[in-house]
């Protein structure tokens, strides 16, 4: 009966070198596409467009709130001009009341009313009017009123009469221009009517006072409810219209009106609101700027990142790949130097597993050989040259090979490790070997084992297993002429035979001996084909870290 | 697990040097100790002792080194080696190559 057994391939390539530290790994290999000056275009376009919108609820705001000051400092210069109305009224009235009382005396009523008449006070002239001849005054204080040169003034002086209230009217022909005032006597039957004039500066231009009420005002001061330029009582600019921002306030004005329409000369509410959305434009726009570049230099960053971290990924993959590549070579190498196939022996077989190191890319100098010798007789080696690489391996299939060539010249073991030290020697090369010997007799079951260093084989039957330690010669390569001695014992029938590499029972840490009781135990478990013992043997006795490789040969009599 | 190894080499006088070894000795750290005894086996030592008394572990390409030493010095000594390193010296049959003190 035969039993292949080719040395095993293993599927396990990929067992993993170490990873380069800091390799990206998931999502390493996406890199962000498309330009680079996207994204801070964006957030600069995001950033002006909310710094424009600041900007205009900012101006808003300030168009807002001036409007509101405008129109509030409007109604109280407005109110400051009606502050005149019942001082006049007051005086109008106190005159046409002693003019009442005293029955139209003249030189009473200009004596009354002369301390208010003159250049610098409040009239030009004052004149006594009765309603049943209002052609002309009956006396006049001061200068000749313009009224009686005016068409229909007696009618003005009727009107004044009959209403009771402050007349009001303009004085429009130049060059005089001023304000007539007349005012009955409340409650007379007399018909006296007293009448005054104010008169107003020629060109009807003012300067602002400084401290008055329109101080920080441009205005125009028109008589009745309209902005008729004929109706200008007094501006205080040279020429109208007012630009700009303007308001306009009415006020009662005796039975006639004042319009006031002013606009201002400066922001009401002070510079800084004016100038605040000027302010947060060219902020905004410097952050816009500002934050474009930040980002784009992010952006870059990131970018430059994850380039970085896609090579990292290329480069661990390319180790991945050139590790498995290497270990490929060093397996396959490792397997075309051991023997393709077990041979086929009559009431016996034999096996034999071949096990890489957990992580080493580097072949190994484990072997092992069984070679048919004749009939009766097989030869099992298994050999350990030590260190790695290829000369070690090269050291090992010389030594093999040797060894098939000298027991073809039917040397003895004894004889054959004596002249492999020919072929190694430890001070040229650095290498040494361990070789075990064994010559099967398989129908006579004689073991003959001859060991150049190496572990003792294991036998194993029936349930009890035993090391055969002979005698241990040096290990080939120590001495240019070593002498070795062979140990023959009996097998028992069915008995299992064991040789094996240091890989398989040597662990760091441990003595030697807890390995090779290891061993003994798990050679115990009887009743699998040869496979798989061999299978079990490697499974439970090898680390599974093993640092070493490991050769394991084993023979079986068949029962 | 330190699977370094730390050398130490002392040339004492009269010939004689020391090697100390400690922690792990195999195939990846040998030639660094190849590389530092080298001067001291070519200076002509003649006596050569490797203190192995704290060495945990040592694969067969650091006995070989070891043996290649024992063939270039006239003594070589292996100081205090473990029970292991003792088993593994004497089942390679080594012991009468290298010699365990004590």
């Amino acid at each position: 009966m035969t039993q292949p057994a080719a040395p095993e391939t293993r599927s396990r390539d990929a067992a993993e070198p170490p990873q380069p530290s800091g390799a990206a790994s998931a999502g390493g290999l996406r890199v962000a596409q498309g330009s680079p000056n996207r994204l801070p275009v964006v957030v600069a376009i995001v950033v002006l467009a909310v710094t424009a919108a600041l900007a205009l609820i900012s101006l808003a705001l300030y168009h807002d709130n001036e409007d509101r000051l405008l129109r509030l400092r409007v109604r109280d210069a407005a109110s400051v001009l009606t502050a005149a109305v019942p001082r006049i009224q007051t005086q109008l009235a106190s005159a046409a009341e002693l003019a009442d009382a005293t029955g139209g005396e003249v030189s009473r009523f200009r004596a009354f009313v002369a301390p208010s008449v003159g250049t610098g006070r409040e009239f030009a002239s004052v004149s006594l009017w009765r309603v049943t001849s209002p052609s002309d005054p009956m006396t006049t204080v001061g200068a000749h009123p313009v009224l009686d040169t005016m068409p229909g003034a007696h009618g003005f002086i009727v009107h004044a009469a009959h209403t009771g209230r402050l007349s009001v009217i303009g004085l429009f022909t130049p060059p005089a221009f001023g304000l007539g005032y007349a005012l009955a006597a409340p409650g007379s039957s007399r018909g006296f009517v007293v009448y005054a004039e104010s008169p107003l500066p020629r060109s009807r231009h003012t300067p602002t006072q400084s401290n008055s009420a329109f101080a920080d005002l441009d205005y125009a001061i028109y008589l009745g409810r309209t902005e008729r330029p004929s109706q200008l009582l007094l501006t205080s600019v040279k020429r109208l219209p007012l630009s700009g921002r303007t308001a306009r306030s009415t006020v009662a004005f005796g039975d006639n009106a004042l319009t006031f329409v002013a606009a201002a000369r400066r922001p009401l509410a002070g510079t800084l609101p004016r100038s605040l959305p000027w302010i947060i434009a060219v902020v905004g726009v410097i952050l816009a700027l500002l934050g474009a570049a930040v980002t784009r230099r992010l952006v870059q960053r990131r970018r430059d990142a994850e380039r970085l971290a896609a090579q990292l990924d290329r480069i661990a993959e390319e180790n991945r790949r050139l590790y498995a590549e290497q270990r490929g070579i060093a397996q396959t190498l490792q397997h075309a130097l051991l023997p393709e196939k077990m041979p086929r022996i009559p009431g016996a077989e034999a096996g034999a597993r071949y096990e890489a190191s957990e992580h080493g890319v580097d072949i190994g100098g484990d072997w092992y050989d069984v070679i048919v010798l004749d009939d009766h007789r097989v030869l099992l080696v298994v050999g350990d040259v030590s260190g790695h690489g290829l000369q070690a391996a090269a050291t090992m299939a010389a030594l093999r090979f040797a060894i098939r060539a000298y027991a073809v010249e039917r040397d003895t073991p004894v004889e054959i490790l004596a002249k492999l030290s020919r072929l190694v020697n430890v001070s040229s090369t650095g290498h040494l070997a361990t070789v075990l010997c064994v010559v099967v007799n398989v129908d006579a079951r004689e073991l003959t084992v001859t060991s150049a260093g190496h572990l003792p084989p294991l036998l194993v039957c029936d349930g009890e297993g035993m090391y055969l330690r002979g005698h241990v010669g040096l290990p080939v390569g120590v001495d240019r002429a070593p002498t070795y001695t062979s140990t023959t014992v009996t097998a028992p029938a069915g008995a299992t035979l064991v040789a094996y590499t240091d890989g398989l029972v040597e662990r760091r840490g441990e003595h030697l001996d807890r390995g090779l009781e290891r061993l003994c135990r798990a050679a115990l478990v009887n009743g699998a084909g040869l496979d798989e013992f061999l299978e079990r043997v490697l499974a439970d006795v090898r680390s599974e870290q093993a640092e070493d490789d490991t050769a394991i040969v084993a023979f079986r009599w068949l029962a | 697990v330190n699977r370094d190894v730390d050398i130490h080499v002392e040339a004492g006088g009269s010939g004689a040097a020391t090697v100390t070894l400690r922690g792990e000795l195999d195939v990846a750290s040998v030639d660094s100790l190849e590389a530092a005894v080298a001067p001291v086996i070519a200076g002509g030592v003649e006596r050569l002792v490797i203190d192995v008394s704290e060495l945990r572990f040592a694969d067969s390409s650091a006995i070989a080194l070891w043996v290649r030493w024992a063939a270039a010095v006239e003594d070589l000594e292996l100081r205090d080696p473990s029970p292991l390193l003792r088993t593994v010296v004497t089942s390679m049959g080594l012991s009468g190559r290298l010699k365990l003190a004590p």
